[in-house]
């Protein structure tokens, strides 16, 4: 304590930790607590799923358990099946998500206009968003049910179909089916996403642009669009991650059959871990899921020029 | 807003029929299916079951909901509970952590912050499929196998990346010289996040915490992994329990969707007015 009041008696030089390092030590506390929820629950597992890569895991044989090097990355390239999960990802993702946005677009130009009972609206179109997705994989393999499910039902009604279809069961029909129940679902979440987007568009701009003698159209495409984009950039680029990722719809519904017609990569992952308990494989398939989607979200964040005006 | 296009003929289709035939459509498609749910739940066994297909039901009941709601193989009382619980304290901890995380991404420079945002970006992509294994080993090893800390921490590893990632865009979308004025009145860097950012986002933040919320109660593979007792399965594991448990009941099952249901729909009417309000708008008149 005298040698500290000394110094500061003297000269009140530089202390021991500057302002400014100072500072910058707060603002990293900031960080702090995310950095160690994300520690723990996510970096750390990671860490370990590329150990596990390396090795013969399978849960039932622990006798089997050794180290073979590439060796699950060797079977995983030599896999047909896996190469046929990579092809139905890519028809998942894309027909869910560009027709999740399209829609969603709408729903919010809709709920962002002005009219009598919007919130009633609002709250009823977001429905499907909000319920569990093991609800929705059960609403809808009820709704597909041959026999007392009610779309084959309207659909006799209204002449459209004479024998019943087992939607679930059908190689050709069960991807379009959980696509459909997935574009339900996902509808809402671009919907409320753009809807804040739009309320965050200050009146003045869109008064200015009339005052300039600015059509509606005109005006979508000159302040809508441009003001929106930093949100669809997010909003798009979180949804196509989370579809390739999502597995509990396929996994309740169909399990990623028939004879694999529904089956994406993550659903394979998950499937290798549950019912083949087979760890080693599994963490192998989901670096790969990795690998992915860091080389996809580079590319698209690239394209976009969204580094600036998301992350800059 | 009520001037706007009032010679616009164009405008006034978009306003009129257009809005309200897609209005219609939307809600017959959004609505639908619930619908039909929630008609197979007071349905009788009998109707349930009944060929042609009875739409509305003759003789409604609730006993679906007694028998779902007090069943002991499938209590969802407890259910309930538990999701209440957990989707309850991952929201609230999630903000907090959040709101912290995501002001010092909009604000601050750091060394490699474009980095750090791909980080959080990349941790949103790690399918949860795969942290189930090393999560496992993890929680056995800390005694944490059926407890809730084990669902809340977990529920982390996807609810942080997200809402950070969300909310970075919000307070980038709120002018500095708010909170700069405000810090020279006094405030501090804190003090100035609290009084100024958190009203002037209170919408996205809003936003933020329905996805915290509703995502964890319908979290479905590590509720399932971590839990192995009946009584902490939450509404989801319990609904999959119950699938696999007998030959699917529509009718009690239709109840479990309906009580799954019900909870968030009202934290979600609740909080949308938060949602509506611009998150500018205020801020550029004031």
């Amino acid at each position: 304590m005298a040698n500290q009041q000394a110094t500061i008696a003297v000269a009140a030089p530089r202390p021991l930790i500057s302002r400014h390092t100072r500072e910058i030590l707060a603002n990293y506390a900031y960080l702090l607590p995310a950095a160690i929820c994300l520690g723990g629950t996510v970096l750390f597992p990671i860490l370990k799923a590329m150990h596990m890569s390396l090795y013969h895991h399978v849960l039932i044989r622990p006798q089997d358990y050794r180290f073979i090097g590439l060796g699950n990355y060797v079977r995983m390239v030599q896999d047909p099946t896996f190469w046929l999960t990579l092809k139905n990802s890519f028809i998942w993702v894309f027909w869910s998500v560009s027709l999740q946005f399209f829609f969603g677009f709408l729903m919010a130009l809709l709920l962002n206009g002005q009219f009598k009972g919007r919130a009633i609206f609002r709250t009823i179109n977001l429905l499907p968003w909000i319920i569990p997705g093991v609800v929705v994989a059960l609403i809808w393999e009820y709704i597909y049910q041959p026999n007392y499910g009610p779309l084959n039902d309207l659909l006799r009604r209204v002449g459209w179909m004479r024998e019943p279809v087992a939607w679930l069961s059908d190689p050709g029909l069960a991807m379009p089916a959980v696509v459909l129940t997935n574009i339900w679902r996902g509808i809402p979440f671009f919907a409320i996403m753009i809807l804040a987007g739009l309320q965050a568009i200050p009146d003045e701009i869109y008064e200015a642009a009339t005052v300039d003698g600015a059509g509606v159209i005109q005006r979508f495409w000159s302040v809508t669009l441009p003001m929106l984009r930093p949100i669809i950039v997010v909003a798009t680029a979180t949804r196509i991650i989370w579809t390739f990722n999502y597995a509990d719809l396929i996994f309740v519904m169909t399990s990623g059959g028939p004879a694999n017609a529904t089956q994406i990569t993550s659903t394979y992952t998950l499937l290798q871990a549950y019912s083949d308990l087979d760890f080693g494989y599994a963490a192998t398939l989901s670096v790969i899921l990795l690998v992915i989607m860091l080389v996809f979200t580079a590319l698209y964040l690239k394209l976009t020029k969204g580094v600036e005006s998301v992350a800059g | 807003m009520k001037t706007r296009g009032l010679g616009d003929p164009l405008e006034r289709f978009l306003g009129g029929p257009v809005l309200w035939t897609g209005l219609v459509l939307a809600t017959l498609f959004a609505l639908g299916p619930f619908f039909w749910v929630f008609l197979a739940s007071v349905k009788t066994r009998v109707e349930l079951y009944a060929t042609p297909i009875t739409y509305i039901p003759v003789h409604p009941t609730f006993q679906n909901y007694v028998d779902a709601w007090t069943s002991r193989l499938t209590p969802f009382s407890r259910f309930f509970a538990n999701s209440l619980w957990v989707s309850s304290v991952t929201m609230v901890a999630t903000i907090v952590i959040s709101t912290l995380a995501g002001y010092a991404l909009a604000r601050f420079r750091f060394v490699g912050k474009n980095t750090l945002m791909l980080v959080f970006l990349a941790t949103q992509m790690f399918p949860a499929v795969l942290l189930i294994a090393p999560l496992l080993s993890q929680w056995h090893a800390l005694g944490l196998i059926d407890t809730y800390q084990a669902l809340i921490y977990s529920n982390f590893s996807f609810t942080v990346p997200f809402t950070v990632w969300m909310l970075v865009g919000y307070f980038e979308s709120i002018p500095r010289e708010l909170e700069e004025s405000a810090m020279i009145d006094g405030s501090g860097r804190f003090g100035a996040l609290l009084r100024i950012i958190v009203p002037l986002a209170a919408p996205g933040i809003a936003a933020t915490a329905i996805f915290a919320f509703v995502s964890s109660w319908s979290e479905l593979l590590f509720a399932v992994t971590f839990t192995s007792q009946t009584e902490m399965r939450t509404l989801s594991a319990g609904l999959l329990y119950m699938v696999g448990q007998y030959e699917i009941q529509w009718g009690q099952l239709g109840a479990g969707v309906m009580i799954s249901t019900i909870p968030v729909a009202i934290l979600f009417t609740f909080l949308q007015k938060h949602l509506i309000r611009g998150l500018t708008a205020g801020a550029l008149k004031g």
